[in-house]
């Protein structure tokens, strides 16, 4: 089975450098053949990469522990959904993930763009394929996942237990879509370098590609911090751990391009910050994965160590190096078309809101690769700590906040005075009111930044609500539809910029839970013996008593808790510790009752022989709006991508403002 | 039967890449009139988006009437011009 993947990751490399070559002979006069036949490369290393993926699977579900990520990283008792998750467990195990769905994105892009972009095509297959070499090369050279052992043992060693979690079955798999995806707008940003079409048919080629990357870049990063919020066990979900930042880093400059582009395509402005932007975000994409296998960096999130470091930092240095010298040669012919009017229009807003987005990624950036060049420069690494992402990031996030409300109600190129005193009337008078109940709360702790998230969470829900009213209004009284069609016809309509505006909503949701947990959470320790009670933030909580268990794979205790709120009482919670025998790793399960105003997050600490049970607990408010805000971000991004029923341009165009104008 | 097996999955992938070198049938060059008028296409689509953009702002209340008639006058203008540009590259394209 070994030599069977072993083979198969051999085709799909030489598969892929031949695709590479094609792909570019083809663009010479009349060897359009070799341009079939480099389509054919791209199906061919998709299909033998899917084969080296199901043999891993199937060694992993068979337990074939005579291949080394097998013994290493899945064992018998090891339950089936786990083996199967087991692939991305190890180092090369996730390079094959990241190989695999590189092959499928590009077979989809190759299948998508039969009968447009022909022009392009052979670049993009040829930077995507190079792209495909580089992993399959590791894969089959360097770190192979079907390495061997000998003698072969008779059991696994398991997975590491803060592994085996449902968000962690998910989490790697669709930050590896979100980078993978980013690859493509990658490659066509180049092959328009290239080909010298720079106009903005490259932009509406990857629009879809850009904004379903996101998503799960986006989906990624918020299961990442649910799975560190229930398995690590300290109360928080988010520590600015480099590997964290790893993915934050590209989903931000991606939040960038997705904002820039449509500055290009409605004013044709912004062409060279708009490759800098695609370029860094995928250079971010492959740090990512750099910073998370190259083992520089210690993080709760880095689960395997590496030497594969120098190898994505010569990756990264190519992509940087080769796509900025195409980019200065072709400094001419990205000119832009017109010119910022105003700096009271949309197009300034999406100028500030990219400042801010990629300010925030070059501080975070920085704080993350500080201690690796102060142990360069000064010979000791010096940490950067939370505070400094948390006064970055802070005054950042309210900034993008108001430009998110501030946005939908500036029009492009400019907008009277008179115009934007009505527009804004109404969101500023509603943030106003919030003005007085949000200083109330914050006010204990000084926490004023806390007050301004909320005011400006009213002011930019206001706005977005404002918008959908004006645009349901109007689709009201022009076509006469009832008012729940009216809405439906704001989606079919205008699906992009409506579901723009859902994401919005969510983003505001999760600033609002990102701001109340941080601003007024709160922390308590209790030692309870059996029947004993305690008390924390006004919630009781009762040792009902502990439970103690042990099987072949771990040892566990618990205890249940009785929670009241006042007399009532509000919840059961049974907070409990694993100890994995395989490994001897403790593993807290942690308990949390959950409300859409609070938290209740128990963590067992320890469980004495005569049942005293240490535990701590924290009260986040606001923080199922993290998660809720996720979601909505995710259903928004759908919106914005479902294909549209329109098609081609109609004929004639309606009389306009003049009168005149028909064609 | 594992080399059985790596030998059918390298004979069926260089099948599958060298047939349209070897098959003899040669697929014409890339048609830049085609993808010049498909660009002109996608360029009117947007432009008659936005036109459709600037209609519902200014309905909305979004746009003031001055700066409407400015906007709508300046894009209008746009779509006629990517019209005839997309007429002339179909009769182009007609002819040839």
């Amino acid at each position: 089975m070994s030599l069977f993947g072993r083979a198969a990751l051999l085709l799909a490399f030489l598969a892929a450098l031949y695709a590479v070559g094609a792909a570019l002979w083809s663009r010479r006069p009349g060897q359009q053949r070799f341009m079939v036949s480099a389509e054919r490369a791209v199906y061919g290393v998709a299909g033998v990469t899917t084969v080296a993926v199901f043999t891993m699977w199937t060694a992993l579900v068979t337990d074939q522990f005579d291949i080394a990520d097998v013994a290493g990283y899945s064992s018998r008792s090891l339950g089936t959904n786990y083996k199967i998750t087991a692939l991305w467990g190890s180092q090369a195990g996730s390079l094959l993930l990241w190989a695999w769905l590189l092959s499928l994105a590009t077979a989809l892009v190759v299948l998508t763009n039969r009968r447009r972009n022909r022009e392009l095509l052979p670049v993009v297959i040829a930077v995507l394929m190079g792209v495909a070499v580089f992993f399959t090369s590791i894969l089959s050279f360097i770190t192979s996942p079907f390495a061997t052992l000998s003698p072969v043992p008779l059991d696994g060693r398991g997975l590491n237990p803060l592994l085996q979690n449902i968000y962690m079955q998910s989490h790697p798999p669709l930050l590896y879509i979100g980078y993978v995806g980013l690859s493509v707008p990658f490659a066509f940003a180049i092959a328009a370098l290239v080909t010298r079409r720079l106009d903005t048919a490259w932009i509406t080629s990857v629009r879809r590609w850009t904004i379903l990357s996101w998503m799960f870049l986006g989906i990624g990063i918020i299961l990442g911090s649910r799975w560190a919020y229930e398995e690590l066990g300290w109360g928080g979900y988010w520590a600015w751990d480099p590997v964290e930042n790893a993915a934050l880093m590209p989903w931000l400059v991606a939040t960038a391009f997705l904002h820039s582009v449509m500055v290009q395509e409605r004013r044709g402005m912004l062409k060279i910050w708009n490759m800098v932007l695609v370029t860094l975000t995928f250079s971010l994409a492959l740090f990512g994965t750099f910073l998370t296998r190259s083992g520089i960096l210690s993080s709760v999130h880095a689960f395997g160590e590496s030497t594969l470091g120098p190898y994505f930092l010569g990756l990264i240095v190519l992509v940087l190096v080769g796509a900025f010298a195409l980019l200065i040669t072709r400094l001419p012919l990205l000119r832009s078309q017109s010119s910022l009017e105003s700096y009271v229009s949309r197009e300034a807003v999406f100028l500030y809101n990219n400042l801010l987005l990629v300010g925030l990624a070059f501080a975070v950036f920085w704080g993350t690769i500080f201690p690796v060049l102060s142990e360069a420069v000064r010979g000791d690494k010096i940490t950067v700590g939370q505070g400094f992402f948390d006064q970055v990031a802070g005054p950042i996030g309210l900034a993008l906040l108001f430009l998110t409300g501030v946005g939908p109600l500036i029009p492009w190129r400019k907008a009277s005075g008179a115009e934007l005193r009505r527009r804004f009337g109404l969101p500023v008078i509603v943030a106003l009111i919030v003005v007085i109940p949000a200083l109330m709360v914050s006010s204990d702790g000084g926490h004023w930044w806390a007050a301004a998230a909320l005011v400006l969470a009213a002011f930019t829900l206001t706005a977005i609500a404002s918008e959908f009213w004006r645009g349901m209004k109007v689709r009201h009284q022009l076509g006469g539809v009832s008012w729940p069609g009216a809405v439906g016809q704001l989606f079919v309509r205008n699906r992009r910029r409506y579901g723009g505006y859902i994401v919005h909503v969510g983003i505001v949701l999760v600033i609002v839970g990102i701001a109340c947990q941080g601003a007024f959470s709160s922390q308590g320790d209790l030692a309870l013996a059996k029947g004993q009670h305690g008390t924390v933030s006004g919630y009781t909580f009762i040792n009902e008593g502990g439970t103690r268990a042990r099987n072949d794979h771990k040892m566990s205790v618990g205890v249940a808790l009785g929670v009241y709120d006042g007399p009532d009482r509000i919840a059961t919670l049974n907070p409990g510790v694993d100890v994995f025998l395989a490994q001897m790793q403790r593993s807290s399960e942690v308990a949390i009752d959950s409300t859409p105003f609070r938290d209740v997050y128990v963590v067992l600490v320890g469980l004495t022989p005569d049942g005293v049970a240490r535990i701590s607990v924290f009260i986040n408010p606001m923080m199922m709006w993290i998660w809720v805000g996720g979601i909505i971000i995710a259903l928004g991004a759908l919106v914005a991508v479902w294909p549209s029923r329109r098609s081609r341009a109609p004929a004639s165009i309606a009389p306009g403002a003049d009168g005149a104008a028909q064609a | 039967m594992i080399y059985a097996l790596i030998a059918i999955l390298s004979v069926a992938l260089v099948a599958l890449i060298a047939w349209p070198l070897v098959s003899g049938r040669v697929p014409a060059d890339p048609d830049t009139a085609e993808q010049a008028l498909q660009v002109a296409e996608d360029d009117l689509s947007r432009s008659l988006d936005a036109i459709r953009e600037i209609d519902m702002d200014h309905r909305a209340g979004n746009l003031s009437d001055a700066d409407f008639a400015e906007l709508d006058r300046e894009e209008r203008a746009r779509a006629v011009e990517l019209m005839h540009r997309r007429d002339a590259l179909r009769d182009e394209g007609s002819a040839s």
